[in-house]
Protein backbone atom coordinates (compact mmCIF):
# COMPACT_ATOMS: atom_id res chain seq x y z
CA UNK A 1 0.00 0.00 0.00
CA UNK A 2 1.44 3.01 -1.07
CA UNK A 3 2.22 5.97 1.86
CA UNK A 4 -0.05 8.21 0.49
CA UNK A 5 -3.21 5.43 0.38
CA UNK A 6 -1.74 4.55 4.28
CA UNK A 7 -2.07 8.90 5.18
CA UNK A 8 -5.51 8.97 3.66
CA UNK A 9 -7.24 5.72 4.90
CA UNK A 10 -5.99 6.56 8.60
CA UNK A 11 -7.31 9.97 8.13
CA UNK A 12 -10.77 9.01 6.77
CA UNK A 13 -10.85 6.41 9.46
CA UNK A 14 -10.45 9.27 12.35
CA UNK A 15 -12.66 11.21 10.75
CA UNK A 16 -15.20 8.49 11.00
CA UNK A 17 -14.24 8.26 14.80
CA UNK A 18 -14.97 12.36 15.72
CA UNK A 19 -18.28 12.27 16.76
CA UNK A 20 -17.78 15.89 17.24
CA UNK A 21 -17.33 16.70 13.39
CA UNK A 22 -19.48 14.24 12.37
CA UNK A 23 -22.62 15.36 14.31
CA UNK A 24 -21.97 19.58 12.58
CA UNK A 25 -21.27 17.42 9.56
CA UNK A 26 -24.87 15.93 9.09
CA UNK A 27 -26.52 19.00 10.60
CA UNK A 28 -24.99 20.92 7.82
CA UNK A 29 -25.93 18.16 5.42
CA UNK A 30 -29.24 17.93 6.56
CA UNK A 31 -30.38 21.10 7.53
CA UNK A 32 -28.45 23.95 5.03
CA UNK A 33 -30.19 21.86 2.10
CA UNK A 34 -33.19 21.98 3.61
CA UNK A 35 -33.65 25.12 4.39
CA UNK A 36 -32.28 25.70 0.95
CA UNK A 37 -35.01 23.70 -1.02
CA UNK A 38 -37.35 25.72 -0.51
CA UNK A 39 -36.26 28.47 -2.22
CA UNK A 40 -35.14 26.70 -4.70
CA UNK A 41 -38.79 25.00 -5.18
CA UNK A 42 -40.12 28.22 -5.24
CA UNK A 43 -37.99 29.79 -7.71
CA UNK A 44 -37.50 26.98 -9.96
CA UNK A 45 -41.49 26.44 -9.92
CA UNK A 46 -40.81 23.04 -11.20
CA UNK A 47 -38.65 23.54 -13.70
CA UNK A 48 -35.95 20.80 -13.50
CA UNK A 49 -33.36 22.95 -14.80
CA UNK A 50 -33.61 25.63 -12.03
CA UNK A 51 -33.67 22.80 -10.00
CA UNK A 52 -30.46 21.82 -10.67
CA UNK A 53 -28.84 25.17 -10.88
CA UNK A 54 -29.82 25.57 -7.35
CA UNK A 55 -28.79 22.75 -5.98
CA UNK A 56 -25.25 23.05 -8.19
CA UNK A 57 -25.23 26.58 -6.81
CA UNK A 58 -25.24 25.23 -3.17
CA UNK A 59 -23.06 22.46 -3.22
CA UNK A 60 -19.83 24.10 -3.80
CA UNK A 61 -20.06 26.40 -0.76
CA UNK A 62 -21.72 22.83 1.58
CA UNK A 63 -18.57 21.45 0.08
CA UNK A 64 -15.98 24.01 0.71
CA UNK A 65 -17.51 24.23 4.23
CA UNK A 66 -17.04 20.02 5.08
CA UNK A 67 -13.45 20.27 3.51
CA UNK A 68 -12.72 23.10 5.99
CA UNK A 69 -14.82 20.88 9.22
CA UNK A 70 -12.91 18.00 8.08
CA UNK A 71 -9.44 19.76 7.87
CA UNK A 72 -9.92 21.11 11.47
CA UNK A 73 -9.57 17.73 12.43
CA UNK A 74 -6.72 16.08 10.38
CA UNK A 75 -4.61 19.20 9.92
CA UNK A 76 -5.03 21.59 12.70
CA UNK A 77 -5.71 18.88 15.66
CA UNK A 78 -2.53 17.12 14.17
CA UNK A 79 -0.85 20.45 15.04
CA UNK A 80 -2.17 21.49 18.47
CA UNK A 81 -1.44 18.03 19.49
CA UNK A 82 2.05 18.01 18.59
CA UNK A 83 1.72 14.58 16.67
CA UNK A 84 2.74 16.37 13.33
CA UNK A 85 6.34 16.69 14.43
CA UNK A 86 6.46 13.07 15.02
CA UNK A 87 5.15 12.35 11.70
CA UNK A 88 7.56 14.65 9.98
CA UNK A 89 10.10 12.11 11.25
CA UNK A 90 8.36 9.45 8.91
CA UNK A 91 10.27 8.82 5.80
CA UNK A 92 7.38 10.32 3.66
CA UNK A 93 8.13 14.01 2.13
CA UNK A 94 6.02 17.03 3.65
CA UNK A 95 4.34 17.15 0.06
CA UNK A 96 2.85 13.69 0.21
CA UNK A 97 1.84 13.87 4.12
CA UNK A 98 0.39 17.06 2.72
CA UNK A 99 -1.83 15.04 -0.05
CA UNK A 100 -2.58 12.06 2.11
CA UNK A 101 -3.71 14.43 4.83
CA UNK A 102 -5.76 16.24 1.87
CA UNK A 103 -6.89 13.32 0.35
CA UNK A 104 -8.04 11.57 3.66
CA UNK A 105 -10.16 15.52 4.08
CA UNK A 106 -12.14 14.71 0.50
CA UNK A 107 -13.42 11.53 1.13
CA UNK A 108 -15.61 12.51 3.95
CA UNK A 109 -16.16 16.03 2.83
CA UNK A 110 -17.41 14.82 -0.52
CA UNK A 111 -19.48 11.75 0.82
CA UNK A 112 -21.00 14.50 3.63
CA UNK A 113 -21.68 16.91 0.53
CA UNK A 114 -23.41 14.00 -1.80
CA UNK A 115 -25.98 13.50 0.92
CA UNK A 116 -26.60 17.20 1.24
CA UNK A 117 -27.31 17.06 -2.77
CA UNK A 118 -29.26 14.42 -2.51
CA UNK A 119 -31.32 16.13 0.69
CA UNK A 120 -31.80 19.19 -1.51
CA UNK A 121 -33.33 17.09 -4.48
CA UNK A 122 -35.66 15.19 -2.22
CA UNK A 123 -36.92 18.40 -0.51
CA UNK A 124 -37.30 20.53 -3.54
CA UNK A 125 -38.86 17.25 -5.02
CA UNK A 126 -41.08 17.40 -2.30
CA UNK A 127 -42.07 21.05 -1.65
CA UNK A 128 -42.49 20.62 -5.72
CA UNK A 129 -45.09 18.07 -5.15
CA UNK A 130 -43.55 16.25 -8.22
CA UNK A 131 -40.71 14.29 -8.48
CA UNK A 132 -37.32 16.31 -9.69
CA UNK A 133 -35.08 14.13 -12.16
CA UNK A 134 -31.38 15.17 -11.70
CA UNK A 135 -29.94 16.68 -14.81
CA UNK A 136 -27.03 15.45 -16.63
CA UNK A 137 -25.40 18.31 -15.87
CA UNK A 138 -26.24 18.49 -12.36
CA UNK A 139 -24.69 14.99 -12.29
CA UNK A 140 -21.48 16.05 -13.94
CA UNK A 141 -21.08 18.85 -11.87
CA UNK A 142 -21.48 16.53 -8.55
CA UNK A 143 -18.90 13.48 -10.23
CA UNK A 144 -16.25 15.91 -11.34
CA UNK A 145 -16.55 20.00 -10.20
CA UNK A 146 -17.69 19.25 -6.24
CA UNK A 147 -15.08 17.00 -5.54
CA UNK A 148 -12.33 19.54 -7.11
CA UNK A 149 -13.18 21.91 -5.12
CA UNK A 150 -13.70 20.28 -2.52
CA UNK A 151 -9.82 18.84 -2.87
CA UNK A 152 -8.72 22.35 -3.54
CA UNK A 153 -10.30 23.79 -0.14
CA UNK A 154 -9.15 21.07 1.98
CA UNK A 155 -5.24 21.65 0.41
CA UNK A 156 -5.41 25.62 0.47
CA UNK A 157 -7.15 25.39 4.20
CA UNK A 158 -4.36 22.43 4.92
CA UNK A 159 -1.57 24.17 3.79
CA UNK A 160 -3.01 27.36 5.95
CA UNK A 161 -3.35 25.21 9.01
CA UNK A 162 0.21 23.76 8.56
CA UNK A 163 2.14 26.95 8.06
CA UNK A 164 0.35 29.20 10.61
CA UNK A 165 0.26 29.56 14.44
CA UNK A 166 -3.41 28.70 16.55
CA UNK A 167 -4.34 32.28 16.66
CA UNK A 168 -3.67 32.91 12.81
CA UNK A 169 -5.93 29.78 11.91
CA UNK A 170 -8.89 31.04 14.26
CA UNK A 171 -8.81 34.23 12.41
CA UNK A 172 -8.32 33.23 8.71
CA UNK A 173 -10.52 29.89 9.35
CA UNK A 174 -13.81 31.53 8.36
CA UNK A 175 -11.85 34.00 5.80
CA UNK A 176 -10.76 31.09 3.98
CA UNK A 177 -14.84 30.00 4.31
CA UNK A 178 -15.92 33.49 2.84
CA UNK A 179 -13.30 33.79 0.53
CA UNK A 180 -14.45 30.57 -1.52
CA UNK A 181 -18.34 31.11 -1.19
CA UNK A 182 -17.77 34.71 -2.56
CA UNK A 183 -15.46 33.17 -5.58
CA UNK A 184 -18.37 30.15 -6.49
CA UNK A 185 -21.07 33.38 -6.27
CA UNK A 186 -19.25 35.48 -8.42
CA UNK A 187 -17.92 33.37 -10.77
CA UNK A 188 -21.58 31.72 -10.70
CA UNK A 189 -23.32 34.92 -11.11
CA UNK A 190 -20.98 36.51 -13.97
CA UNK A 191 -21.11 32.95 -16.12
CA UNK A 192 -25.01 31.78 -15.87
CA UNK A 193 -26.46 35.03 -14.64
CA UNK A 194 -26.88 33.39 -11.16
CA UNK A 195 -29.71 30.75 -12.21
CA UNK A 196 -29.77 27.53 -13.69
CA UNK A 197 -27.06 25.12 -14.58
CA UNK A 198 -24.88 25.49 -18.12
CA UNK A 199 -22.12 23.52 -19.58
CA UNK A 200 -20.13 26.90 -19.72
CA UNK A 201 -20.61 28.11 -15.67
CA UNK A 202 -19.36 23.86 -14.95
CA UNK A 203 -16.99 24.53 -17.04
CA UNK A 204 -15.50 28.09 -16.05
CA UNK A 205 -16.04 26.27 -12.41
CA UNK A 206 -14.15 23.49 -12.89
CA UNK A 207 -10.93 25.07 -14.89
CA UNK A 208 -11.12 27.44 -11.66
CA UNK A 209 -11.08 24.67 -9.52
CA UNK A 210 -7.94 22.89 -10.77
CA UNK A 211 -6.61 26.10 -11.04
CA UNK A 212 -7.27 26.48 -7.19
CA UNK A 213 -5.98 22.88 -6.53
CA UNK A 214 -2.63 23.60 -8.33
CA UNK A 215 -1.94 26.89 -6.62
CA UNK A 216 -2.80 24.75 -2.84
CA UNK A 217 -0.39 22.37 -4.39
CA UNK A 218 1.97 25.15 -4.94
CA UNK A 219 1.54 27.13 -1.45
CA UNK A 220 2.08 23.21 0.21
CA UNK A 221 5.24 23.43 -1.90
CA UNK A 222 6.83 26.25 0.14
CA UNK A 223 5.72 25.18 3.41
CA UNK A 224 8.95 24.11 5.23
CA UNK A 225 9.28 21.60 8.77
CA UNK A 226 10.48 24.65 10.49
CA UNK A 227 7.62 26.86 9.96
CA UNK A 228 5.25 23.86 10.83
CA UNK A 229 7.18 23.33 14.19
CA UNK A 230 7.61 26.75 15.00
CA UNK A 231 3.81 27.42 14.72
CA UNK A 232 3.05 24.33 17.39
CA UNK A 233 1.27 25.53 20.50
CA UNK B 1 31.68 6.49 11.18
CA UNK B 2 29.68 7.53 14.57
CA UNK B 3 26.05 7.03 15.06
CA UNK B 4 25.44 11.23 15.35
CA UNK B 5 28.02 13.74 14.85
CA UNK B 6 27.28 17.52 16.19
CA UNK B 7 30.24 19.43 14.39
CA UNK B 8 30.03 23.30 15.65
CA UNK B 9 26.40 23.68 15.45
CA UNK B 10 25.20 26.81 16.16
CA UNK B 11 21.30 28.37 16.14
CA UNK B 12 18.94 31.44 17.13
CA UNK B 13 15.56 32.27 17.56
CA UNK B 14 14.43 35.90 17.17
CA UNK B 15 18.59 37.09 17.87
CA UNK B 16 18.51 35.00 20.75
CA UNK B 17 21.30 32.15 21.16
CA UNK B 18 20.25 28.92 21.56
CA UNK B 19 22.92 26.58 20.45
CA UNK B 20 26.34 27.99 20.63
CA UNK B 21 29.10 25.84 18.97
CA UNK B 22 28.06 22.27 19.70
CA UNK B 23 29.98 19.66 19.27
CA UNK B 24 29.63 16.02 20.07
CA UNK B 25 29.63 12.42 18.56
CA UNK B 26 27.60 9.21 19.86
CA UNK B 27 29.34 5.98 18.83
CA UNK B 28 26.89 3.07 17.72
CA UNK B 29 25.48 1.17 20.57
CA UNK B 30 25.96 3.51 22.69
CA UNK B 31 23.42 4.66 25.62
CA UNK B 32 23.64 8.70 25.29
CA UNK B 33 22.32 11.02 27.65
CA UNK B 34 22.27 15.01 26.75
CA UNK B 35 21.39 16.73 29.77
CA UNK B 36 20.83 20.45 30.72
CA UNK B 37 17.77 22.77 32.06
CA UNK B 38 14.90 23.69 30.56
CA UNK B 39 15.69 25.80 27.95
CA UNK B 40 19.09 25.12 27.53
CA UNK B 41 18.69 23.77 23.78
CA UNK B 42 18.07 20.13 24.19
CA UNK B 43 15.02 19.96 22.04
CA UNK B 44 16.46 22.16 19.45
CA UNK B 45 19.57 19.98 18.95
CA UNK B 46 16.91 16.62 18.51
CA UNK B 47 14.95 18.84 16.05
CA UNK B 48 18.23 19.47 14.11
CA UNK B 49 19.23 16.10 14.19
CA UNK B 50 16.10 15.32 12.70
CA UNK B 51 15.82 17.71 10.10
CA UNK B 52 12.79 19.38 11.58
CA UNK B 53 15.04 22.81 12.09
CA UNK B 54 17.67 24.10 10.13
CA UNK B 55 21.48 24.52 11.94
CA UNK B 56 22.06 28.00 11.96
CA UNK B 57 25.67 27.11 11.73
CA UNK B 58 28.09 23.93 11.49
CA UNK B 59 26.51 20.57 10.71
CA UNK B 60 24.85 17.57 12.20
CA UNK B 61 25.09 13.92 10.86
CA UNK B 62 22.55 11.05 11.65
CA UNK B 63 24.24 8.01 10.11
CA UNK B 64 26.29 9.60 7.97
CA UNK B 65 23.41 11.31 6.47
CA UNK B 66 21.31 14.88 6.52
CA UNK B 67 17.83 13.80 7.98
CA UNK B 68 16.68 16.93 6.36
CA UNK B 69 16.87 15.73 2.88
CA UNK B 70 17.58 12.18 3.00
CA UNK B 71 13.89 10.69 3.03
CA UNK B 72 14.95 6.94 3.40
CA UNK B 73 17.87 7.93 6.20
CA UNK B 74 14.91 8.88 8.00
CA UNK B 75 13.34 4.99 8.33
CA UNK B 76 16.59 3.80 10.04
CA UNK B 77 15.58 6.75 12.45
CA UNK B 78 13.53 6.52 15.37
CA UNK B 79 11.59 9.43 17.55
CA UNK B 80 10.04 9.77 20.72
CA UNK B 81 8.82 13.46 21.57
CA UNK B 82 6.77 14.09 24.80
CA UNK B 83 2.99 13.50 23.09
CA UNK B 84 4.26 9.74 21.96
CA UNK B 85 3.05 10.94 18.40
CA UNK B 86 -0.14 8.52 19.16
CA UNK B 87 -3.78 9.13 18.33
CA UNK B 88 -6.34 8.68 21.19
CA UNK B 89 -9.04 8.10 19.13
CA UNK B 90 -7.36 4.63 17.37
CA UNK B 91 -6.55 1.60 19.16
CA UNK B 92 -2.69 0.74 20.21
CA UNK B 93 -2.73 -1.42 17.18
CA UNK B 94 -4.13 0.60 14.41
CA UNK B 95 -1.76 3.03 15.49
CA UNK B 96 1.17 1.22 15.30
CA UNK B 97 0.28 -0.47 12.22
CA UNK B 98 -0.25 3.30 10.88
CA UNK B 99 3.22 4.11 11.60
CA UNK B 100 4.43 0.69 9.79
CA UNK B 101 2.75 1.38 6.80
CA UNK B 102 4.49 4.89 6.93
CA UNK B 103 7.61 3.07 7.68
CA UNK B 104 7.28 0.24 5.46
CA UNK B 105 7.61 -2.50 8.11
CA UNK B 106 8.16 -5.98 6.60
CA UNK B 107 5.09 -8.42 8.50
CA UNK B 108 3.39 -5.79 10.18
CA UNK B 109 1.26 -7.75 12.16
CA UNK B 110 3.70 -9.90 13.75
CA UNK B 111 6.03 -7.01 14.55
CA UNK B 112 3.12 -5.35 16.63
CA UNK B 113 2.00 -8.18 18.42
CA UNK B 114 5.94 -8.98 19.53
CA UNK B 115 6.29 -5.24 20.82
CA UNK B 116 2.80 -4.94 22.09
CA UNK B 117 3.47 -8.09 24.01
CA UNK B 118 7.15 -6.59 24.65
CA UNK B 119 5.71 -3.50 26.75
CA UNK B 120 3.24 -4.90 28.82
CA UNK B 121 0.29 -4.01 26.29
CA UNK B 122 -0.84 -7.19 24.34
CA UNK B 123 -4.22 -7.53 26.16
CA UNK B 124 -4.91 -3.60 25.30
CA UNK B 125 -4.03 -3.93 21.40
CA UNK B 126 -7.85 -3.37 20.32
CA UNK B 127 -8.48 -0.12 23.42
CA UNK B 128 -7.90 2.94 22.10
CA UNK B 129 -4.92 4.89 23.39
CA UNK B 130 -7.48 7.78 24.65
CA UNK B 131 -7.93 5.37 27.85
CA UNK B 132 -4.68 4.72 28.37
CA UNK B 133 -2.36 5.92 31.63
CA UNK B 134 0.43 8.16 30.51
CA UNK B 135 2.80 5.23 31.49
CA UNK B 136 0.76 2.50 29.11
CA UNK B 137 0.70 5.60 26.36
CA UNK B 138 4.62 6.44 26.93
CA UNK B 139 5.44 2.57 26.49
CA UNK B 140 3.28 2.44 23.44
CA UNK B 141 5.38 5.66 22.22
CA UNK B 142 8.29 3.38 22.84
CA UNK B 143 7.06 0.87 20.71
CA UNK B 144 6.63 3.09 18.18
CA UNK B 145 9.33 4.89 18.09
CA UNK B 146 11.10 1.47 17.32
CA UNK B 147 8.45 -0.13 15.53
CA UNK B 148 10.82 -0.47 11.87
CA UNK B 149 13.50 -1.55 14.15
CA UNK B 150 15.93 1.88 14.18
CA UNK B 151 19.39 1.87 14.06
CA UNK B 152 19.42 5.53 16.05
CA UNK B 153 16.46 6.11 18.51
CA UNK B 154 15.92 9.60 19.39
CA UNK B 155 13.72 9.90 23.22
CA UNK B 156 12.78 13.33 24.19
CA UNK B 157 12.12 12.88 27.76
CA UNK B 158 10.47 9.23 27.81
CA UNK B 159 10.50 9.89 31.68
CA UNK B 160 8.61 13.06 31.93
CA UNK B 161 5.21 12.75 33.84
CA UNK B 162 5.66 9.26 34.65
CA UNK B 163 5.44 8.29 38.39
CA UNK B 164 8.56 6.19 39.93
CA UNK B 165 7.29 3.12 39.11
CA UNK B 166 6.93 3.78 35.91
CA UNK B 167 9.91 5.55 35.32
CA UNK B 168 11.65 2.43 36.41
CA UNK B 169 9.93 0.76 33.29
CA UNK B 170 10.66 2.85 31.32
CA UNK B 171 14.52 2.69 32.34
CA UNK B 172 14.24 -0.97 31.86
CA UNK B 173 12.59 -0.92 28.60
CA UNK B 174 15.22 1.39 26.93
CA UNK B 175 17.89 -0.78 28.14
CA UNK B 176 16.34 -3.80 27.26
CA UNK B 177 15.46 -2.52 23.99
CA UNK B 178 19.02 -1.19 23.31
CA UNK B 179 20.46 -4.39 24.27
CA UNK B 180 17.94 -6.48 22.26
CA UNK B 181 17.53 -4.74 18.81
CA UNK B 182 21.54 -3.31 19.05
CA UNK B 183 20.12 0.78 18.89
CA UNK B 184 21.95 3.89 19.43
CA UNK B 185 19.54 5.82 21.91
CA UNK B 186 20.10 9.14 22.01
CA UNK B 187 18.26 9.96 25.44
CA UNK B 188 17.30 13.75 26.47
CA UNK B 189 16.39 13.73 30.19
CA UNK B 190 16.17 15.58 32.93
CA UNK B 191 16.27 12.42 35.13
CA UNK B 192 20.02 12.36 35.99
CA UNK B 193 19.65 9.51 38.44
CA UNK B 194 18.53 7.27 35.60
CA UNK B 195 21.02 8.60 32.85
CA UNK B 196 23.85 7.70 35.49
CA UNK B 197 22.21 4.79 35.32
CA UNK B 198 21.27 3.37 31.46
CA UNK B 199 23.93 5.77 29.84
CA UNK B 200 27.38 5.05 28.58
CA UNK B 201 28.10 8.88 27.65
CA UNK B 202 27.29 12.25 28.76
CA UNK B 203 26.53 15.26 27.41
CA UNK B 204 25.78 18.86 29.92
CA UNK B 205 24.58 21.63 28.07
CA UNK B 206 23.60 24.90 29.60
CA UNK B 207 22.95 28.37 27.86
CA UNK B 208 23.32 26.68 24.49
CA UNK B 209 27.75 25.25 25.21
CA UNK B 210 28.31 22.02 25.88
CA UNK B 211 29.55 22.42 29.44
CA UNK B 212 31.21 18.31 29.41
CA UNK B 213 31.08 15.52 27.29
CA UNK B 214 32.40 12.55 28.67
CA UNK B 215 31.76 8.41 29.85
CA UNK B 216 29.56 8.76 32.53
CA UNK B 217 32.11 6.52 34.23
CA UNK B 218 35.08 9.35 33.62
CA UNK B 219 32.96 12.00 34.76
CA UNK B 220 32.00 11.09 37.48
CA UNK B 221 35.55 9.63 38.89
CA UNK B 222 37.15 12.65 38.02
CA UNK B 223 36.67 15.06 40.68
CA UNK B 224 40.05 16.86 40.28
CA UNK B 225 40.61 15.35 44.01
CA UNK B 226 40.08 11.81 45.02
CA UNK B 227 37.39 11.36 47.69
CA UNK B 228 37.36 8.51 50.71
CA UNK B 229 34.54 7.77 53.13
CA UNK B 230 35.44 6.62 56.29
CA UNK B 231 32.66 5.07 58.24
CA UNK B 232 34.19 5.09 62.12
CA UNK B 233 33.03 2.39 64.81
CA UNK B 234 31.64 5.35 67.31
CA UNK B 235 29.87 7.55 65.26
CA UNK B 236 30.08 10.66 68.07
CA UNK B 237 33.76 10.62 67.28
CA UNK B 238 32.88 12.04 64.00
CA UNK B 239 33.61 15.52 64.76
CA UNK B 240 36.71 15.06 66.51
CA UNK B 241 38.24 12.75 63.57
CA UNK B 242 37.30 15.46 61.12
CA UNK B 243 39.36 17.65 63.31
CA UNK B 244 42.28 15.47 63.41
CA UNK B 245 42.32 14.46 60.01
CA UNK B 246 41.71 18.23 58.82
CA UNK B 247 45.02 19.21 60.00
CA UNK B 248 46.99 16.74 57.64
CA UNK B 249 48.92 18.18 54.89
CA UNK B 250 47.38 15.70 52.64
CA UNK B 251 44.48 16.54 53.27
CA UNK B 252 42.45 19.11 51.61
CA UNK B 253 38.79 19.36 53.05
CA UNK B 254 36.73 16.94 55.89
CA UNK B 255 33.28 16.81 56.36
CA UNK B 256 31.52 14.78 58.66
CA UNK B 257 27.96 13.58 57.57
CA UNK B 258 25.48 11.97 59.09
CA UNK B 259 27.07 8.82 58.65
CA UNK B 260 30.58 9.00 57.95
CA UNK B 261 33.58 11.33 57.15
CA UNK B 262 34.03 12.79 53.94
CA UNK B 263 37.20 13.51 53.04
CA UNK B 264 39.28 15.03 49.97
CA UNK B 265 42.66 14.36 49.78
CA UNK B 266 44.85 16.37 47.89
CA UNK B 267 47.31 13.47 47.24
CA UNK B 268 45.34 10.33 45.30
CA UNK B 269 48.04 8.26 47.03
CA UNK B 270 47.87 9.43 51.10
CA UNK B 271 44.54 7.04 52.02
CA UNK B 272 46.94 4.81 53.60
CA UNK B 273 48.29 7.56 55.62
CA UNK B 274 44.97 9.06 56.28
CA UNK B 275 43.88 5.76 57.66
CA UNK B 276 47.00 5.42 59.28
CA UNK B 277 46.92 8.90 60.92
CA UNK B 278 43.39 7.74 62.26
CA UNK B 279 44.18 4.70 63.93
CA UNK B 280 47.22 6.60 65.35
CA UNK B 281 44.53 8.98 66.76
CA UNK B 282 42.75 6.12 68.32
CA UNK B 283 39.54 6.18 65.92
CA UNK B 284 38.26 2.93 65.15
CA UNK B 285 37.65 1.80 61.60
CA UNK B 286 34.59 0.35 60.16
CA UNK B 287 34.76 1.07 56.51
CA UNK B 288 36.51 3.02 53.94
CA UNK B 289 35.90 3.61 50.43
CA UNK B 290 37.07 4.89 47.38
CA UNK B 291 34.10 7.99 46.51
CA UNK B 292 33.08 8.96 43.54
CA UNK B 293 30.34 12.20 42.72
CA UNK B 294 27.62 11.44 41.72
CA UNK B 295 26.20 12.54 38.15
CA UNK B 296 23.63 15.10 39.54
CA UNK B 297 26.98 16.68 41.40
CA UNK B 298 28.27 17.43 38.39
CA UNK B 299 25.53 18.47 36.69
CA UNK B 300 25.24 20.97 39.26
CA UNK B 301 28.73 21.80 39.63
CA UNK B 302 28.37 22.66 35.58
CA UNK B 303 24.95 24.15 35.11
CA UNK B 304 24.85 25.84 38.79
CA UNK B 305 28.36 27.76 37.53
CA UNK B 306 26.22 28.92 34.41
CA UNK B 307 22.82 29.66 36.42
CA UNK B 308 25.40 31.93 39.51
CA UNK B 309 27.04 33.59 36.74
CA UNK B 310 30.49 32.18 37.40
Amino acid sequence: MSTLSVIARREVRLALRNRGVLITAFIFAIWFPVMTALGIAAAAGGDAAAVAGGIAAITLPVGVFMGYIFCSDAFLREKRDGTIETLLCAPVSLQRLWEGKALGVVVPAYLTTLLAAAVSMGAASALADAPIAAEPLLLLHLAAVVPVWIAAAAGLIGAAQLALGMRENQILGFAFIFGFIFLIGGIQAVVSGGSGISATAEAVLAVVGLALLALARFIAGKVTKERIVRTIP
Amino acid sequence: MNAVEVRGLSRSFDDRDILRDVSFTVGHGEIFGYLGPNGAGKTTTIRILLGLLAPGAGNVRVLGRDLAADDDARARVGVLFENNGLSDRMSAADNLAYYAGLYGVEDPAARIDELLALVGLADRRDDPVGTFSTGMKRKLGIARAILHRPEVVFLDEPSSGLDPGAQRMVRDLIVELSRREEMTVFLNSHHLDEVQRICSTVAILAEGRIRAFDSVENLTAASGRPAVTVALTDPGDRARACETVGSLPFVAGCDADDDALRCTLADPAAIPDLVAALVGAGFRIEEVRRSSRSLEEIYLEHVGRVEGGA
